[in-house]
């Protein structure tokens, strides 16, 4: 398969690579750049949610997208999250309301609440839930993820 | 007791949290190595079948594949498993359920892998399969074993249970069934194993016992124990099914071949196909009660399919017998429990062994019961449960624990009068139900039942845990940290866990059976306790003072004379000679020589028990059929509580996976013949199926011989969510689900059945 030329932004820094087309945007994180925080835990099938990143501003499963599609994207993953050595809120609050049991999901869910949170700064409950309704968790009941990202909305709220 | 505690029942962070939190975890798939290769599994097409031929020479010459092993190239033992050694690594001869591993092809890349595995050509002869535990031990049923599909039969009967029935005022007599359902961790079952230049082995597991993977290893490569290494990483969930060394036996036959290092990991698929499940199981009860509700006599007989090996299959007929009475006493019983071998992917290991099975049956009887007699459901609960002192059919001896019982009642009495007083939805039909539940912890009688655990102080004043199990997500490490820390008066920050190897920690033992606080808890506090009396002996030596008339108190040494000496002094100066504080302990789980009946299997009787109660509210839709839990309160007692976070976190876990056994997983035979093995046909709760409101009641009586009284939490929140959503449903539109999930087409059929 001949290879093709990308170009995009990972985390604020420009990437330029060339890939066989048939590889997907989770795989040339996970393997190329060794971006390891977002997850295969369906088979790349799109039905998890632990491989979301934050592509050109929403929330997306890397899973299902091809590397040519991502070509002139700027990419946020959960290893671009912290700022000069501080932790976003959100990964803090995730901590701290004991939202984190295994962490298998916990990259994914932690994208997808920062799109959400980037979108509608102060969510309801009912809109916290239906946000994060793409990620499956197994731990948690997602009781306390909820409450982490109330948490870290009233945070960023105040700031 | 302390009353004032230093960690204890304090809500501390995790410390693993953080890195899981920046994604910088590392589980075994992130863990970079040098020069790794990828296996894939070539894998049977047929339900049962005997392998005729495997003609890998395509693979074999694919480009970047390194090598193509079977069942042939096995070195050592050709089988393994937890109870009985049935499962065969790779097939040799008898293929038994689908997607049975028989080839593992291994090549440069992953791709290369996956592309080469699907040049392996495999020659079957078809047998028909059976596919229901009933008909498999039926005498004219294809077999599996020469022995036959039958693999364990229990029957205890306590009382007289004709009479019982002769006296009873009312009979009632029905089939429970319950679904074949996968843990569904997140994290797919994977190992990299790496064929060292010395002819050792090193292996990255994600398992609940790297020490029994590590025998396992052993025996199936023909080698030493002690060349094989095995390591725990990070692991994403386990739940019981990672208590199977499959995979990580897989990957060390393919590192063993190309004497290199190979990664495996399964799809979702395959982990559907390839690793322990919850048993399904038929459920015949047959109960007897007084007009006022007292309970005079049960009979039952369960069929529970363990799919095509034992795994633990027969531990799990065990405690779902034993579970069979659910939290109550009656005087006469005759219980049967038939384990059968099919051609169903495996059960084994899942939160919960048997007890959500039997809870489902029992707690929905239990209301039918009282619907039928007029009665009020907690009064028929509260009549019949077990109070201490009780002697139970297995002969056990219910201790203080019991005393949870009518607290519990207590507690969803008042739930559920505020669950009862709130207006449904629009076009919604609202009802409540409760369900109680009764969890053993431990392995049971006779069966070795030993953790051992290690501590070490640092020069740094730190003390370092070296935990012998892993902690498969639930927080384990935070556990045993904050258990240490209390004992040795220190803060939690100055404990650290260290991670598993088992050529370097103390042999733990396998993390299952919600016992690993009261084990490890128990064998770290007696670790400590000795840390403290090695602290003193230093002192003693160093300050040249006698032992007796110093004290350690808060990370300080006191002499007689007040002076404080903090403990990193006397570490850092007993390692400048050459001495190390270092401590290792083992708890053994206590099983009193009475209740062991010699009639009862090995495993029988559990001793020790978590109760608890969970209420739940739901709204039904009566056209469409479709049920929404919006409340969900549970009421456990933990003993005592070491972290509430973390014992909530378990409770709100459990409960959610009690909904998605309640409403909507199930692993079927599809009529094209494959099974439901993806998350499109087989639904996990998501964020928008659990309840709006969660209320966690945690009751702390203190179990004597547990840490600070603690006991276990991390299956006893399964059982009660289905049996308490059925009732809550049959509260709702008067419609009896006898059969898990309680889909929408099950309470419509039911409904317009009784039309």
């Amino acid at each position: 398969m001949k290879s093709i030329q990308i170009s995009f932004v990972v985390n604020g820094k420009a990437v330029t690579l060339s890939s066989a087309p048939n590889r997907t945007l989770l795989e040339i994180l996970r393997d190329d750049l060794g971006l390891t925080g977002a997850k295969d835990a369906c088979g790349g099938e799109g039905e998890c949610g632990a491989c979301t990143v934050i592509m050109d501003g929403a929330a997306i499963n890397a899973c299902l997208v091809f590397i040519g599609q991502a070509d002139g994207s700027s990419v946020e993953t959960i290893e671009g999250l912290e700022d000069n050595g501080n932790l976003h809120p959100l990964q803090r609050t995730f901590v701290e309301a004991g939202a984190v049991q295994c962490g298998y999901c916990t990259p994914g869910v932690i994208m997808a609440s920062k799109a959400l949170l980037d979108e509608n700064p102060n969510p309801s409950n009912v809109e916290i839930r239906e946000g994060l309704s793409g990620n499956l968790c197994r731990c948690t009941g997602y009781v306390k993820i909820v409450e982490a990202v109330r948490m870290a909305a009233e945070e960023i709220s105040h700031a | 007791m302390p009353s004032k505690t230093i960690t204890l029942g304090k809500s501390e962070l995790r410390k693993d949290a953080w890195a899981k939190a920046t994604g910088a975890a590392q589980y075994v798939a992130d863990i970079k190595h040098e020069d790794l290769r990828y296996g894939a599994v070539v894998r049977s097409t047929v339900h049962h079948g005997r392998l005729v031929a495997v003609d890998a020479s395509a693979a074999q010459e694919a480009p970047g594949v390194l090598r193509v092993i079977t069942g042939g190239d096995i070195p050592g033992e050709k089988a393994f498993g937890a109870l009985v050694h049935d499962q065969p690594p790779l097939v040799v001869d008898l293929i038994r359920h689908l997607g049975e591993p028989i080839a593992v092809v291994i090549a440069e890349t992953k791709a290369a892998a996956e592309r080469a595995a699907k040049l392996v050509e495999v020659e079957y002869e078809a047998i028909e399969p059976v596919h229901d535990p009933q008909e498999a031990v039926a005498p004219e049923a294809p077999r599996l074993y020469t022995e036959g599909n039958l693999i364990s039969h229990y029957e205890i009967k306590d009382g007289d249970v004709a009479s019982g029935f002769a006296e009873a005022d009312i009979v009632l007599e029905d089939t429970f069934s319950v679904p074949l359902v996968s843990p569904a961790y997140l994290e797919t079952e994977n190992a990299v194993a790496r064929w060292n230049a010395d002819d050792t082995l090193t292996v990255w597991v994600s398992s609940q016992h790297p020490f029994t993977d590590q025998l396992e290893i052993a025996a199936t490569l023909g080698i030493p124990a002690e060349k094989v290494q095995v390591k725990s990483a990070v692991i994403g969930g386990a739940f019981g099914g990672k208590e199977d060394a499959s995979i990580a036996i897989l990957a060390a036959l393919a590192a063993w071949a190309v004497k290199g290092t190979v990664k495996l990991v399964n799809s979702r698929q395959e982990s559907f196909w390839a690793h322990p499940k919850r048993h399904p199981a038929q459920i015949e009860l047959k109960l007897g009660a007084k007009k006022d509700g007292t309970f005079v006599a049960l009979q039952a007989k369960a069929h529970v399919d363990t799919g095509a090996f034992a795994s633990y299959g027969p531990a799990v007929g065990i405690i779902l017998t034993e579970t069979l009475a659910g939290s109550y006493r009656v005087p006469n019983v005759d219980l049967e429990t038939v384990v059968a071998y099919t051609n169903n992917p495996l059960a084994g290991a899942m939160r919960g062994f048997g007890s959500p099975q039997s809870h489902f049956a029992i707690e929905s009887m239990v209301d039918m019961l009282a619907v039928e007699l007029g009665l009020d459901t907690v009064e028929v609960r509260r009549k019949n449960i077990l109070r201490v002192g009780d002697k139970m059919f297995t002969g056990v001896i219910v201790n203080e624990t019991a005393n949870s019982l009518p607290e519990c009642l207590s507690h969803a009495e008042e739930v559920l009068k505020r669950f009862e007083a709130i207006e449904p939805t629009a076009g919604k039909v609202a009802g409540s139900g409760l369900a109680l539940v009764m969890q053993s912890m431990g392995l049971g009688a006779k069966v070795p039942d030993d953790s051992t655990q290690g501590l070490e102080w640092l020069p740094d004043g730190s003390v370092a845990v070296h935990l012998g199990s892993p902690d498969l997500g639930q927080g384990l490490t935070m556990i045993a940290e904050q258990i240490a820390a209390e004992t040795l008066e220190l803060p939690y920050e100055q404990v650290k866990s260290i991670d598993l190897d088992t050529w370097r920690s103390p042999n733990g033992n396998v993390t299952c059976a919600s016992r690993m606080t009261y084990m490890v808890g128990n064998a770290l506090v007696d670790a400590a306790e000795q840390l403290k009396s090695q602290m003193l002996a230093q002192a003693a030596r160093l300050l040249n003072q006698p032992q007796d008339r110093l004290t350690y108190q808060g990370g300080e040494v006191v002499t007689a004379g007040g002076e404080r000496i903090a403990v990193k002094e006397i570490v850092s100066r007993a390692a400048d000679d050459g001495i190390a504080l270092q401590s290792e302990a083992t708890f053994s789980f206590p099983y009193p020589e009475e209740t062991t009946p010699q009639h009862l299997p090995i495993g029988m009787p559990h001793v020790l028990f978590c109760f608890g109660a969970q209420i739940a509210r739901v709204e039904v839709d009566p056209e469409l059929g479709t049920v929404d839990v919006t409340h969900l309160a549970a009421v456990h007692d933990v003993g005592r509580v070491i972290s509430r976070p973390g014992v909530e976190g378990q409770i709100e876990g459990g409960a959610a996976m009690g909904v998605g056994y309640a409403l909507f997983e199930s692993m079927d035979l599809k009529p094209d013949g494959g099974w439901v093995d993806n998350f499109t046909e087989y639904l996990i709760p998501t964020s928008k199926d659990m309840p709006p409101s969660f209320e966690n009641i945690i009751l702390e009586i203190p179990e004597e011989s547990g840490p600070f009284g603690a006991k276990g939490i991390g299956e006893v929140t399964v059982p009660p969510t289905a049996p308490a959503v059925a009732n809550a449903v049959y509260d709702a539109i008067g419609v009896r689900v006898k059969s898990l999930p309680l889909t929408p087409e099950k309470l419509i059929h039911i409904r317009s059945n009784a039309e």
